[in-house]
């Protein structure tokens, strides 16, 4: 999708804060800790939830905090997937709300637990792919010069572009159709675009690297 | 099923113009609800916002770059795959399922960024900093990495190519900067210590070293 979340190559953002710790504020490290220890059953795929992300309101996008992204995320998955409703979640965070006690039946980890999630996030993308790859390391490739709506992963400033594969992967989960519920494997290649072939005033010296599927790319 | 675009959009606007803007809140009310549905217990969160920066950090990934820099066989196996050698020291885990080692040299500099999301490699290099994830980094990185790094004060020689690496897939990339000289004969954890989480995204280059 054309969506706030493409960034890559957009002018007049200014410069990069170049001493920005990780994190500003506790609620910060809270949404982190939220996103990785719990059990919450909705939301699907990683590519559903990044797609879920990306229908943000866009100017929203553009100026919230990164883990504020998060939070709306989370709160968008809670809503449409969970049962959960606009107007509890916003009665939730009025100043006089009061926490609730964690029930008992909840599970405390401790400090520990940090590592073995961690270690559990190991997590393999590889899938099966009936068809052989159609293109081999060496072959130069064109992208597709259009999108569609859904999720991808190919960039608006890799559209269109002539690279070479310097790297197959096997087949990977395919993110388009993961992000609609349908795992499907396709063949992930690494593609390196001069940098000129994708911006005229890009420096001669520079490539580019992405690692696209092979429904994103076709023979020039 | 089908990913639901309209009701998902409807959703955001709703919870937007109807939530209070402070993020503070917002996660006070989410934290709310999830403590509430049991699928996270408040005692967990605080453990976790205790014990992370301190458990999961770039000092994994320091020791792969110092064990590389001193061990060849290691060096080859972590530039061909960096997911095994990686999981061989116990570092494997989030966002390292696959994972690729490019290494700069006196004519190569890698610099990776993730255009469209903020994929990291959280298990070896702990949380991102703030402007691994901001608008400015993620749209100029591509387009103008000599200017970026300029910004953060990375000045390459005449005959050095940049290579920048967008993280679109499931796949995390782990720069290995050059060992400093003068370093000859440091063990392992010595040569750790020089290895800067910034050097490992490629925004440093030259290893200070204080002899």
């Amino acid at each position: 999708m054309d969506g706030p979340h493409d960034l890559g190559g957009q002018d007049g953002l200014g410069p990069v804060d170049v001493d920005a710790p990780e994190f500003r504020h506790d609620w910060e490290r809270r949404m982190w800790a939220i996103s990785q220890t719990d059990t919450f059953p909705g939301g699907g795929s990683i590519d559903a939830w990044r797609h879920t992300l990306e229908h943000m309101v866009p100017e929203h996008y553009r100026s919230a905090p990164y883990f504020e992204k998060w939070c709306m995320q989370h709160m968008c998955i809670a809503v449409r997937d969970c049962g959960a409703g606009v107007d509890d979640m916003v009665a939730r965070a009025s100043d006089a709300a009061v926490m609730p006690q964690t029930p008992a039946d909840t599970p405390v980890m401790g400090a520990d637990y940090v590592e073995t999630r961690v270690a559990q996030k190991d997590v393999s993308f590889a899938r099966d792919v009936d068809q052989p790859p159609a293109f081999a390391v060496g072959d130069r490739v064109v992208t597709l010069e259009t999108s569609h709506p859904g999720h991808t992963r190919l960039p608006a400033f890799a559209r269109g572009a002539t690279g070479e594969i310097i790297a197959h992967h096997g087949g990977h989960a395919y993110p388009d159709a993961s992000a609609e519920g349908e795992e499907r494997g396709e063949h992930l290649y690494t593609v390196r675009f001069a940098a000129r072939d994708l911006w005229a005033e890009a420096d001669a010296r520079d490539v580019v690297c992405l690692d696209l599927w092979e429904p994103y790319l076709v023979s020039p | 099923m089908g990913f639901d675009a309209d009701k998902t959009a409807a959703i955001h606007a709703e919870l937007h113009s109807h939530l209070p803007s402070d993020p503070a809140l917002r996660v006070k009310a989410l934290e709310s609800l999830w403590i509430e549905r049991g699928w996270v217990a408040r005692e967990t969160i605080d453990n976790w916002v205790e014990a992370y920066s301190e458990r999961i950090g770039p000092k994994r990934g320091a020791e792969v770059v110092a064990k590389a820099w001193v061990d060849p066989g290691f060096r080859e196996r972590l530039l061909a795959d960096a997911g095994a050698p990686v999981r061989e020291l116990g570092y494997g885990g989030h966002a390292t399922g696959h994972l690729k080692a490019v290494e700069n040299s006196a004519s190569a500099h890698h610099l990776v960024v993730c255009t469209l999301c903020s994929c990291y490699p959280f298990a070896i290099l702990g949380m991102s900093p703030i402007w691994y994830r901001s608008s400015a980094y993620r749209a100029r990185a591509v387009k103008e990495p000599r200017a970026v790094l300029d910004e953060f004060g990375v000045t390459l020689p005449e005959d050095v190519g940049v290579t920048v690496w967008d993280s679109t897939a499931e796949l995390r990339y782990l720069v290995v900067p050059e060992r400093p000289a003068g370093t000859e004969g440091w063990d392992e954890a010595r040569l750790a210590a020089l290895v800067t989480r910034n050097s490992m995204i490629g925004t440093e280059r030259d290893l200070k070293v204080d002899l």
